[in-house]
């Protein structure tokens, strides 16, 4: 969405290309590098802070024991197939909400009222009733992941503009037809809204759910690091997360580019 | 001649409020008819009720042959796809094998072919408007219904685009009826020009297309006078 701003690049120097590109990372680099100074100046204890090449010793010692990789591995499979069942529903009772009248009165009031419990306040009922096994922590990302999808697939498919409709059954187009090229077209910028948000929230749920019960998992190497007092650990699940996150916003800036690039080209927005 | 569309005591009621009563005109085959007058007349109301978008609630439209013409719209605001490019705006609702080479042919025709794979947004506002114009022809109508499509462009792009419509539908032989608030357009550009007063039509005047600038003039000045008389008085 940021990308609307940007001048088209054709305007721009070759040069200023590359600073842009730069720009984003200047603030980590630096942190990093300031984080790293602090604790060989001893400022900062390092038994409390270790330095961030620390952190990357222990990356790399946690990789070769194959602990890192497991953890990694299946903190992603959770995620996925979380993202995948709760995307899919949301986005089904959004169509059907969003184009069903009788399917709008038949649901939407119950689910308005489900949105509104925060799906982490699930996680005792969840753990009672299925355990600490991935069903759980599958199921705690589905529901949460759901509404955000669910909420945008509908507001999208309910504010298209009527004009544009009424102009399509002017030229004949069928139902059908009327779905897809003018439907879910103008609804999609409001979906991926949906998806990119669904994907930090995807995150955050595996997050406090492998770190509450689990035994395995990126959260799950917080929480046991936590308890041997190893503070390098911590700090690589940390980084670890904001890597991931940084992942699903490439994922969803790439789906956005890839379907909507109607709205950058020219630079303006329709 | 027997005239494409007829109405007959038209009217038309949303709720308690009146759109229309007792609107009677017919359009012929090949015509250039201009529908004119102030704001909130009724003149959309009656291009509505001829393209089918709504149903009068009083009176009768007849077609000649008993069957609608095939009728294209082109609205005010230019209602194009963002999200399609100009050749896929064109030709998004035709199914024909053909479809492609005409589309280019119609671009070509509204001077857009360098412009077939730019997207709305990266065209002006006269482009625009040529484009949903050329969106209008594909279908190969017989009556081209036109609401105020010039209204948001620069007087220099509108002088033009009115000398092109004009063209395109004198070569297409296209059965034309232009809403426009500027009379002038509308003696320029018609053969036949009605006024549209408080739901109803009140004044026939003949328009001046092939005619001098003084002509075009007289015409709009007699038209616009009947348009700002005061209500009742009318012809
Ligand atoms: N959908 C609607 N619901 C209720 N009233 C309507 C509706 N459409 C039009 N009207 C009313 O019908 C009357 C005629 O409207 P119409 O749009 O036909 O006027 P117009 O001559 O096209 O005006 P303008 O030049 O401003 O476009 C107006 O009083 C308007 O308020
Ligand atoms: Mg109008």
């Amino acid at each position: 969405m940021e990308n609307a701003t940007v001048l088209p690049q054709s305007k721009q120097q070759p040069h200023q290309l590359n600073w842009h590109r730069l720009l984003p990372w200047l603030i980590p680099v630096a942190l990093v590098g300031a984080w790293q100074f602090a604790v060989s100046a001893g400022w900062l204890d390092q038994q409390l802070i270790p330095s961030p090449l620390a952190v990357v010793q222990d990356g790399v010692a946690l990789w070769q024991t194959g602990e890192l990789p497991k953890n990694i591995a299946i903190s992603l499979f959770r995620a996925t197939v979380g993202f995948a069942i709760g995307g899919s529903i949301g986005f089904v009772l959004g169509l059907l909400n969003g184009l069903s009248k009788v399917a709008r009165g038949l649901t939407d009031t119950t689910i308005q009222m489900l949105r509104n419990i925060p799906h982490l306040s699930l996680i005792p009922l969840v753990i009672i009733m299925l355990g600490i096994g991935e069903s759980a922590k599958i199921s705690l990302v589905s529901v949460g992941v759901m509404f955000p999808i669910y909420i945008n697939t509908y507001s999208g498919i309910r504010n298209i503009d009527p004009e544009l409709l009424e102009m399509g059954r002017t030229y004949g187009l069928t139902r059908r037809q009327l779905f897809s090229k003018i439907v879910f077209p103008g609804a999609l910028p409001t979906i991926l809204v949906g998806v990119r948000y669904a994907l930090g929230v995807m995150w955050t749920t595996l997050i406090v759910a492998e770190t509450i019960s689990s035994n395995s998992g990126i959260g799950y190497m917080a929480s046991n690091a936590q308890e041997f007092m190893d503070m390098a650990t911590v700090l690589l699940c940390i980084v670890i997360y904001a890597l991931l996150g940084k992942l699903s916003d490439i994922i969803a800036k790439t789906l956005e580019s890839l379907c909507l690039d109607w709205q950058t080209k020219g630079g303006a927005r329709a | 001649m027997t005239p494409l569309i007829t109405l007959d005591r038209i009217g038309k009621q949303y709720g308690a409020n009146t759109a229309l009563h007792d609107v009677n005109f017919s359009i012929y085959p090949g015509e250039f008819v201009a529908l004119v007058g102030m704001s909130g007349g009724g003149k959309s109301t009656i291009l509505r009720l001829i393209a089918g978008l709504e149903a009068a609630s009083a009176g009768n439209l007849s077609y000649a042959g008993g069957q609608a013409p095939v009728t294209r719209v082109m609205f005010q605001n230019d209602r194009l796809l963002p999200w399609m490019t100009a050749i896929q705006n064109v030709s998004f609702h035709a199914r024909d094998a053909d479809t492609q080479s005409r589309a280019k042919q119609t671009l070509a025709a509204v001077g857009l072919a360098a412009f077939a794979n730019q997207y709305p947004n990266q065209l002006s506002g006269g482009q625009k408007q040529r484009l949903a114009l050329a969106r209008a022809l594909m279908a190969q109508p017989e009556l081209l219904l036109l609401d105020e499509p010039l209204g948001a462009l620069d007087a220099l792009t509108r002088r033009n685009m009115q000398d092109f419509i004009r063209q395109i539908v004198a070569e297409q032989h296209l059965t034309t009826l232009l809403i426009t608030h500027d009379v002038e357009e509308a003696a320029r550009m018609a053969d036949r020009i009605i006024v549209i007063k408080n739901g109803s039509n009140v004044y026939e005047a003949t328009g001046a297309k092939d005619g001098t600038a003084a002509q075009v003039a007289t015409v709009a000045q007699d038209v616009l006078q009947v348009i700002l008389q005061p209500s009742g008085q009318a012809v």
